[in-house]
């Protein structure tokens, strides 16, 4: 005898920062099936880049996602650096990640707060968003703007930090250390935050990859693939190795992004000691022609743009796949078989941005 | 997490007094957008490089229009302009009850010793 119910979660919920809608299928308390909608928040930035000139493009594409708008630019522009057969400075290379670091760095401490959000743990979300001032403070003294930073540009960046202010974002960066030292083991040990996220939201190694999840998703699952490893900006010269777990529950997701924190400091203080000094800008010549997908790693997975241009000052086109779009399958996958409690919990846990997915 | 709470209980609150006590502006802020049209020979450079088309300039009229309300502070207008005609304020684009545009017209346009403009 079936007593089955559908119910609406989303796109309005207290605990969603932005608006996709699940048609949770119930029964009793738990999920038999999920259906996800998204569209609420489509804006036609593809669209408008083709109308664009492809200079101007760099201050559309920013637009798409105001948690990591400089990674955005910055795929942007290597795709168009491609076009154009040029390369940026040693200096510009090393500044893109320093602010790429940054921006994952902030963007890992608000998913982290909206996640102990997530289980009704309130005083931890308030700890880890007030961390994230001081890297919001950074932007705002380096860049000019605190959450559209427009520092990348095509041949280089538009910005250079002085050694001033390098000094400063060491100092913020071992305050914030000292910080994360304090807050994660919350999230890591503590018994009620482990008992709303070990063994919730599983899935298997082979499905992630079936499914093609992204970013921490994958990554939480064993699967060592980050798009820094392909070495763009100056990453291939400062050693990285992605961080990876191997149970692929919520625990293991939020363990992934706790540990990654630690490593973009690490990586932002290894740049900066290698920071080389110079010019950083190349001025492009002429206008770019041919087609190129340029893939980087935002802090929800990999995000890739395929461009395609004809000589002309516009694109021909402009295609934008986020990590939240690529995670959305896995977690149709997660959901059933949870209790309806658990299921905030496990959508934070592929940390969606909807504004990014749906362009 | 006991030393955490300890020392929120007991440290000053995280946030500002917001009205007695505002926030510092940074230095090299791009907060909003300040046109000083002596100087300028209204070559347009600005409102080609303004990626929102905040920026129309009327040749023949001497006449520039700008949106405040378009505008998204990336400071392209002012790296475009060679007269130095546009800065970056330190301060933001202050709120408004209507949207309306900033509209400088009649400065003196500029020649070079050629009589060219």
């Amino acid at each position: 005898m079936s007593n089955r119910t559908v119910i609406p979660f989303g796109p309005q919920h207290p605990v969603l920062p932005e608006p996709i809608q699940l048609k949770l299928e119930l029964q009793d308390e738990t999920v038999v099936s999920a259906v996800p909608h998204i569209g609420y928040v489509h804006r036609g930035i593809e669209k408008a880049a083709e109308r664009m000139e492809y200079t101007q493009n760099v201050f559309l594409v920013e637009r798409v996602c105001g948690i990591c708008s400089f990674i955005h630019a910055l795929c942007y522009c290597q795709g168009i650096e491609q076009l154009q057969n040029i390369e940026a400075p040693p200096r510009a290379k090393y500044l893109r990640v320093i602010w790429s670091e940054l921006h994952r760095l902030h963007s890992h401490h608000l998913w982290l707060g909206l996640f102990a959000d997530a289980f009704g743990y309130e005083s931890l979300f308030m700890q880890f968003w007030r961390n994230r001032e001081m890297l919001m403070d950074i932007f705002d003294k380096t860049a000019g703007s605190r959450v559209i930073i427009s520092t990348c540009a095509i041949g280089g960046t538009r910005r250079d930090i002085s050694d001033a202010h390098l000094q400063e974002i060491l100092d913020t960066l071992d305050e914030v250390n000292k910080q994360l030292d304090k807050s994660i083991p919350v999230i890591l040990n503590d018994y009620s935050v482990r008992k709303r996220t070990v063994g919730i939201g599983k899935i298997t190694r082979e499905q992630a990859l079936e499914l093609g999840a992204a970013g921490p998703v994958l990554r939480a699952n064993g699967v060592a693939q980050d798009m820094r490893q392909l070495g763009y900006a100056a990453y291939g010269e400062l050693g990285f190795e992605p961080v990876t777990e191997n149970d692929g529950d919520c625990y293991a997701r939020a363990k992934v992004r706790a540990r990654e924190c630690y490593q973009s400091v690490d990586l932002v203080r290894k740049a900066i000691r290698q920071l080389p000094d110079g010019e950083i800008l190349t001025k492009p010549k002429g206008r770019p022609k041919g087609r190129v997908i340029s893939r980087v790693e935002q802090p929800r997975g990999e995000l890739l743009y395929f461009l395609a241009a004809d000589g002309t000052n516009r694109l021909d086109r402009l295609r934008i796949r986020t990590p939240t779009f690529a995670n959305v399958p896995p977690l149709v996958a997660m959901l059933p078989g949870c209790e309806l409690a658990d299921v905030p919990v496990i959508v934070l846990s592929i940390d969606p941005c909807i504004s990014c997915t749906e362009r | 997490m006991i030393n955490n709470v300890l020392s929120n209980l007991f440290s000053k609150p995280a946030t500002r007094n917001f009205p007695a006590k505002t926030r510092e502006i940074a230095e090299n802020v791009r907060g909003s957008v300040e046109f000083n049209t002596e100087n300028c020979v209204y070559c347009g450079a600005c409102a080609l490089k303004c990626p929102a088309n905040a920026i129309e300039v009327d040749r023949p009229a001497k006449k520039v229009t700008f949106d405040l309300y378009k505008c998204v502070a990336c400071a392209c207008c002012a790296e475009a302009c060679r007269k130095g005609c546009i800065q970056m304020a330190k301060q933001y684009a202050h709120p408004s009850y209507r949207k309306m545009d900033v509209v400088f017209q009649g400065a003196p346009l500029l020649t070079d010793e050629n009589g060219e403009t």
